[in-house]
């Protein structure tokens, strides 16, 4: 087992940054890019500097000062920095980097995955800095400045049998490049972060991967992603409009049509398609028409009530 | 203000639920994690000759291969030894104990990569005679080491002079097979090392904390430096409850990487490498006098374990205080079979113990020739005989009395194949449920922010769907006096206020009265805070432990209920269904009805699995789970599901704690299945005492 | 699951082509492929998605309809003119799988449905049908859900189609294409027996495609029901099922088709049965008598032997319910 490296801690100078500002997607995709990282994330900007862990709410630390990692006040910048005091990752850019330090982030995790050069300057550089107790010290001196080009996009070179498809997913297309042998579940679970869908099984015998398909209800588990690009497909993400919850969803609330939760995006997508394929005509046809999805919860008279109640809402 | 307990209130977090944003385990993002998957063995039992895993290695995306060889020693995958833990299997050896074993790991960049190398990987076994049940076994019964209650055996007054008094004897083998739990959410981790020592687990389980500490032991660092974090637990009926192999095989595999690893279970992993419910023969003995009292129980029960581990399926429990019976004996033995080690599975004990007993009263209304309720009344235990103890509380009349009324009862024939409608055959059947009420100390820590004027409650306790984030959330908001919406529970995380797993029941009984003590203390500390304090806005912090009071060791403390079923059967085609249930149950103060009616239910549900459908079967010449996957592991679907009745009888408490509860989670599925099995012989004058009973037993 | 390349051709013609090349496998809905490519009983080189063809159309004509292999079991059972015309048949599917699952698989794919058999489905067990020659594990193992007649010690494995049984029952006809031409065959010729070699499941040559299925109106085919008794209420394989057919002309039947699902290794028809209906009044008794007759060669296993019983009542009921006796 070789000795992993210490905790890793990534710095970033981001003006017009907050924990109150950032967007909770935001703050999700930074989490986990930190995960990835196995790394804590120091951020600072005019409104100040803060600490967070991939699991804690932010947390308010001493002023690193930008100076120190040789920032000016018009940059932006990312650093990777690990414990040895090792910088692995810097990027520094005149135009603000707020809304993209996910993306930023993102390409700190490709490129040390990626086991390449250290990807910073052109030659290292000298600072020093106590963040909170974890001490920083890069040994080569250099006066250059970090590089002002952004990190190239960790473009994986295609791998042989992998193929580019895009998925219509909820009204948005996901360009991919996958094995064929990539499942639509695992595509939109691993690739594209749509983890409402669930795997209960992985082979067309719990329902819980329901999603819709041209407007049919079938199991992502056994559907190949790449024999469904071109088409519409519908997740669970997709089925509120506008923070709105569909009929189905608000029923299940209110008859609590779930207990641990797991099998209920598969429930309410096949609930769904039930109700506007009219087969929910009488209670021994919905438990007969649901009875690809099971609940192991046993909230069976629960879902029953929720789409009777969705049902009698709708017409 | 109306309080928020006892109020049918919609589940807190069922929005999250219902728009696929609440994050399961196997759901955490992380950025380019990479894939583990278990190669298990195919042998029952045996060892590794050799392992060729250079294929594998060689594949595209493969960043590791861990073997018995290559695999880094750990401290300790072999237990203390308590009843609440099990052995592991870490690829440390290579001693095959039982079919699909772990014999390897395979980590790669994606989960396709990682599932098309482990096909790659050849073992050679030198294979062993295996025992793969129970009745091979029969002649090496023996006497555990420990129960997690109470002792194996138990015994009051004489038996044999009780039996030989008695007018009316039954006496019959009952037998539950292994079953296996299948919650939908397979069991998952992901395990992310920051440094050599710090490790964070996002890990599907019941217990948090019981996976904190195993983990630290088996990688010998401390306890702090191991983070547990699981938002929403997809079920778990008592596999999730320990920690097991596939965790420590994940974090074991982050570390050799040196980057964050996601290992999922398959869906026909469930039926190895996380327990099972193991298979009992229960051999029963009652003796009545001419009236139906009882004057003899006996309640000997073999249940399964494996051949490296101990683990009590307790069915006999129950027996000790069911009835008024001055002459009783229970033990409980164990026999070795080839096989994973059992572990607890819904109800442990009191759902596979109720059904024979239960069966039993049933039998033995029939031989005195009294309605089975009216048979359950002359033997009303006003006491625990065994312990010697009054009850905190028992409504167990009034359970009988309510449920029978609204199922129509009255209108039951009594003799067999006497109730028919076109080719279907009417059985009425019923049972006796119960299941203890206990409570365990546990942490709980609350936080005014005076930012938004809401109140964070925290405690290192999970929700498997039981509904604790919404009972927590109501009892915080009564004890700090607050509208529900002011509060926000959070649980599921080692960083919180520790709490035990949640398991037995005892989640609402244990975690609620640190919940309210901590809200309790924090609305006396906000009531104390001078307009000076309240200037300065910062948050105010109350953490309170709850003990167990010394009140509740002298009182038996049980939930108890009564189950009426109605079975129809196609008189030509043997197909079974259940079709209606009216349950009543006295399970102490009700926190939320809505939420406890679909606990309730869902007990049921699991007892129409139980009576009728699961049975995990091993091919005996190789211990190989045959009904391996949800097609041929059956559980209820909604088909199967009738509308289902219960009453939620009023019932107070103020022995058991401070909240009044008693539990909920389990007391559903027992009796349940032996109410189902009487309706069977009510229907068809056929008594089945093996379950599943499948339509071919009753041909 | 193995790596495979992946083609998607979108003319007849095309496909043919590439299911003639070593290793390749036609998907259709992928419930029976996936899942066994999952599993790696499966291991194509080359998959040959169907999806690009236009072979899903349902055309109702006088005389008959013809279902493209591609239609889905959905599109199928939810038919009008197949609900009036051949009722079996949509009972038969409604009665199969679940919603989503018929959403997805297609008339050919299940015709080509692999069986359930746990052995066959876990690679550690030896099996015939994965590898000839290996032995058979469910022959000496756990066999509740085996077969009690078409097999040998070589494989009991059950063929697990609802669909199929109630295209035997209708005397249906598969039509094949390959890149040398297109031939039509009863499906009565579509399956065999494993015999001493389980790996063959059908008469279907490497390179042919399932283009359609044909159904004929027949006088038997609108008086036609499917009975199946499994361990649950929904969505599992049956224990025993029956497709049954009667044409009934004044107060006697003149003619009957009998089939039976779940406990053969092909969908099973039933002549014996057939026959002793022919000329007899459609009574309780008349069926119940020549259910009787049916699987007189049966050869169960330990496990299995109560499906014989099972199967001769199925067959009385589905019988009764054609029939009109209640």
């Amino acid at each position: 087992m070789q000795d992993a490296p210490g905790p890793c801690r990534v710095v970033a100078f981001v003006r017009g940054w907050s924990p109150d500002r950032a967007g909770v997607l935001e703050l999700e995709r930074v989490r986990a890019h930190l995960r990835g990282l196995s790394a804590e994330l120091v951020f600072e900007s005019e409104h100040g500097t803060w600490l967070l862990r991939p699991d804690d709410e932010p947390h308010p630390i001493e002023r690193l000062g930008r100076t120190r990692f040789r920032v000016d006040d018009e940059e932006d910048a990312v650093f990777v920095i690990e414990a040895s005091g090792a910088v692995r990752f810097a990027h520094c850019q005149r135009t603000p980097i707020a809304g993209t330090l996910a993306p930023a982030l993102q390409r700190a995790t490709d490129v040390m995955l990626a086991q390449a050069p250290l990807h910073f300057t052109r030659r290292a550089w000298l600072t020093t800095c106590v963040v909170s107790g974890f001490a920083l010290v890069v040994l080569s001196a250099c006066k250059q400045k970090p590089s002002r080009e952004e990190p190239e996009p960790a473009v994986r070179a295609p791998e042989a049998g992998e193929v580019d498809i895009v998925l219509d997913v909820n009204g948005q297309k996901h360009p991919l490049r996958i094995e064929p042998r990539v499942s639509l579940l695992d595509a939109l679970r691993e690739r594209l972060l749509l983890t409402g869908t669930k795997k209960g099984c992985d082979m067309g015998q719990c329902g819980a991967c329901t999603v819709h398909v041209a407007g049919k209800r079938v199991l992502s588990c056994l559907t190949l992603a790449v024999a469904v690009q071109g088409k519409p497909i519908t997740t669970i993400e997709g089925v509120a409009k506008m923070g709105e919850l569909h009929p189905l969803q608000r029923a299940f609330c209110e008859h609590d049509g779930m207990q641990c939760g797991f099998c209920t995006p598969g429930q309410i997508m096949s609930g769904i398609a039930i109700l506007d394929e009219k087969r929910a005509t009488d209670d021994d046809a919905i438990r007969e028409q649901m009875s690809g999805n099971i609940c192991r919860c046993g909230a069976y008279p629960n879902i029953l009530a929720a789409i009777k109640a969705a049902r009698g809402g709708a017409s | 203000m109306k309080p928020a307990i006892g109020a049918p209130i919609d589940r807190v977090d069922a929005q999250r639920k219902v728009t696929g944003t609440a994050t399961y385990a196997a759901d955490t993002p992380v950025t380019r994690v990479a894939h583990a998957v278990i190669v298990t063995s195919a042998i029952g039992k045996g060892s590794l000759r050799a392992l060729d895993i250079d294929a594998a290695r060689r594949a595209p995306g493969v960043l590791a291969v861990l073997a018995h060889g290559n695999a880094p020693r750990v401290k300790a995958d072999r237990t203390s030894g308590g009843p609440n833990e099990r052995v592991l299997q870490l690829l440390q050896d290579d001693w095959i104990h039982y079919a699909d074993q772990p014999i390897a790991v395979v980590v790669a960049d994606t989960l396709e990569r990682a599932q098309g190398a482990a096909s790659l990987i050849v073992p050679r076994y030198e294979t062993a005679a295996v025992v793969a049940s129970l009745e091979q076994s029969l002649p090496t019964a023996f006497e555990p080491k420990a129960m997690v209650h109470g002792a194996p055996d138990s015994s009051r007054g004489s038996f044999d002079i009780g039996l030989a008094a008695a007018k009316h004897v039954v006496d019959a083998t009952y037998e539950t097979p292994n079953e296996n739990h299948n919650p939908m959410e397979p069991h998952a981790t992901i395990a992310v090392w920051t440094g050599s020592d710090r490790l964070t687990l996002y890990d599907a389980t019941q217990g948090i904390f019981g996976v904190r500490q195993r983990i630290a032991e088996v990688f010998g660092i401390p306890k702090e430096q191991v983070r547990v974090i699981d938002q929403f637990v997809g079920g778990g009926f008592g596999c999730k409850g320990t920690p097991w192999s596939h965790v420590a095989l994940c974090a074991m595999a982050a570390k050799v990487v040196n980057r964050p690893v996601k290992l999922a279970v398959t869906r026909q992993q469930m039926f190895s490498l996380v327990g099972h419910r193991p298979h009992t023969s229960q051999h029963i003995q009652l003796g009545a006098d001419p009236e139906g009292k009882l004057t003899a129980i006996r309640h000997a029960v073999i249940s399964e374990t494996s051949s490296f581990d101990e683990f009590v399926e307790p069915s006999a429990m129950q027996t000790r205080m069911l009835y008024a019976c001055p002459n009783v004996i229970t033990t409980q033995r164990l026999v070795r079979v080839d096989a994973p080690t059992p572990t607890f599975q819904r109800a442990p004990g009191e759902s596979s113990g109720t059904f024979a007993i239960e069966s039993a009263m049933d039998e033995l209304a029939y031989k005195v020739g009294i309605d089975p309720i009216e048979l359950r009344l002359r033997n009303y235990a006003e006491r625990d005989e065994q312990e010697n103890k009054p009850f905190s509380s028992k409504s167990l009349r009034e359970c009988y009395q309510q449920a029978a009324a609204k199922f129509g009862w009255n209108r039951r024939t009594p003799k067999p194949r006497s109730m028919r409608d076109g080719h279907e055959l009417v059985g009425y059947g019923m049972a006796t449920a119960t299941y203890p009420a206990n409570q365990w100390p546990a942490g709980a820590r609350a936080t005014y922010r005076p930012a938004d004027g809401t109140y964070l409650v925290q405690a290192g306790t999970q929700d498997l769907g039981t509904g604790t984030y919404t009972i927590m959330t109501q009892i915080a908001a009564d004890a700090l006096g607050v509208p529900i919406e002011r509060v926000r529970f959070e649980l599921g995380d080692t960083a919180f206020p520790e709490a035990p797993v949640s398991g037995g029941s005892t989640t609402a009984s244990t975690v609620g009265p640190a919940v309210k003590d901590a809200c309790t203390m924090l609305r006396a500390k906000l009531a104390a805070l001078t307009p000076a304090d309240r200037a300065v806005g910062q948050a105010v912090v109350a953490e309170a432990k709850s003990e167990v009071s010394p009140e509740r060791k002298k009182f038996a403390t049980h939930a108890f209920g009564a189950d009426f079923v109605e079975v129809r059967i196609d008189e030509d085609l043997g197909m079974i269904r259940v079709a209606r249930v009216v349950a009543a149950f006295a399970a102490g103060k009700i926190l939320n009805p809505k939420t406890a009616n679909n606990q309730f239910v869902g007990g049921i549900v699991w007892g129409i699995g139980m009576a009728l459908e699961e049975d995990t079967v091993r091919d005996r010449r190789t211990g190989r789970v045959v009904t391996r996957d949800l097609a041929d592991y059956h559980v209820p679907v909604h088909a199967d599901v009738p509308a289902i009745d219960v009453i939620q009888v009023d019932e107070v408490d103020t022995v058991v704690n401070s909240l009044g509860t008693k539990g909920i989670g389990e007391i559903g599925i027992t009796g349940i299945t032996a109410a189902i099995a009487n309706a069977v012989f009510h229907a068809t004058g056929t008594r089945v005492r093996a379950l599943p009973i499948t339509l071919d037993k009753i041909a | 699951m193995n790596a495979f390349s992946y083609v998607r051709p979108t003319s007849e013609a095309e496909a043919l082509r590439a299911l003639a090349e070593p290793g390749a496998v036609a998907l259709a809905g992928g419930t029976t492929l996936v899942d066994l490519m999952r599993l790696d009983v499966m291991r194509p080189a080359r998959v040959v998605d169907l999806g690009g063809l236009p072979l899903d159309r349902i055309d109702a004509k006088t005389g008959g309809i013809s279902i493209g292999a591609l239609a889905s079991n959905t599109a199928v059972a939810d038919h009008p003119e197949i609900r009036a015309r051949f009722p079996v048949l949509a009972e038969a599917i409604d009665a199969g799988a679940s919603g989503q699952i018929r959403n997805m698989a297609s008339v050919g794919g299940n015709l080509l449905q692999r069986t359930r058999c746990s052995y066959f489905r876990d690679l550690a067990s030896p099996c015939n049908k994965r590898s000839p020659g290996a032995g058979c594990a469910a022959f000496d193992g756990y066999t509740r859900m085996h077969a009690v007649v078409g097999g040998s010690q070589n494989c009991i494995a059950v063929n697990p189609s609802d669909m199929c049984v109630a295209l035997l029952a209708l005397d249906a006809v598969v039509r094949i294409k390959s890149a040398t031409g297109e031939r039509a065959i009863p499906m009565s010729e579509l399956h065999v027996t494993p015999d001493d070699r389980p790996n063959i499941e059908t008469t279907l040559k490497p390179g042919e495609l399932i283009t359609a299925v044909e159904l004929r109106d027949a006088p038997f085919a609108k008086r036609s029901r499917y009975v199946k008794v499994r361990d649950r209420a929904s969505f599992a394989f049956a224990l025993a099922s029956a497709a049954v057919a009667l044409d009934i002309e004044g107060t006697a039947i003149k003619a009957a088709r009998v089939a039976l699902g779940g406990v053969a290794t092909k969908p099973w028809r039933e002549q014996r049965v057939e026959q002793a209906l022919v000329g007899k009044r459609p009574t309780q008794q008349t069926f119940d008598a020549a259910a009787k007759l049916a699987l007189a060669d049966a050869a169960p296993r330990p496990d299995n032997a109560f499906k014989v019983a099972l199967a001769r009542r199925v067959i009385a009921r589905a019988l009764a319910l054609a029939g009109g006796v209640s």
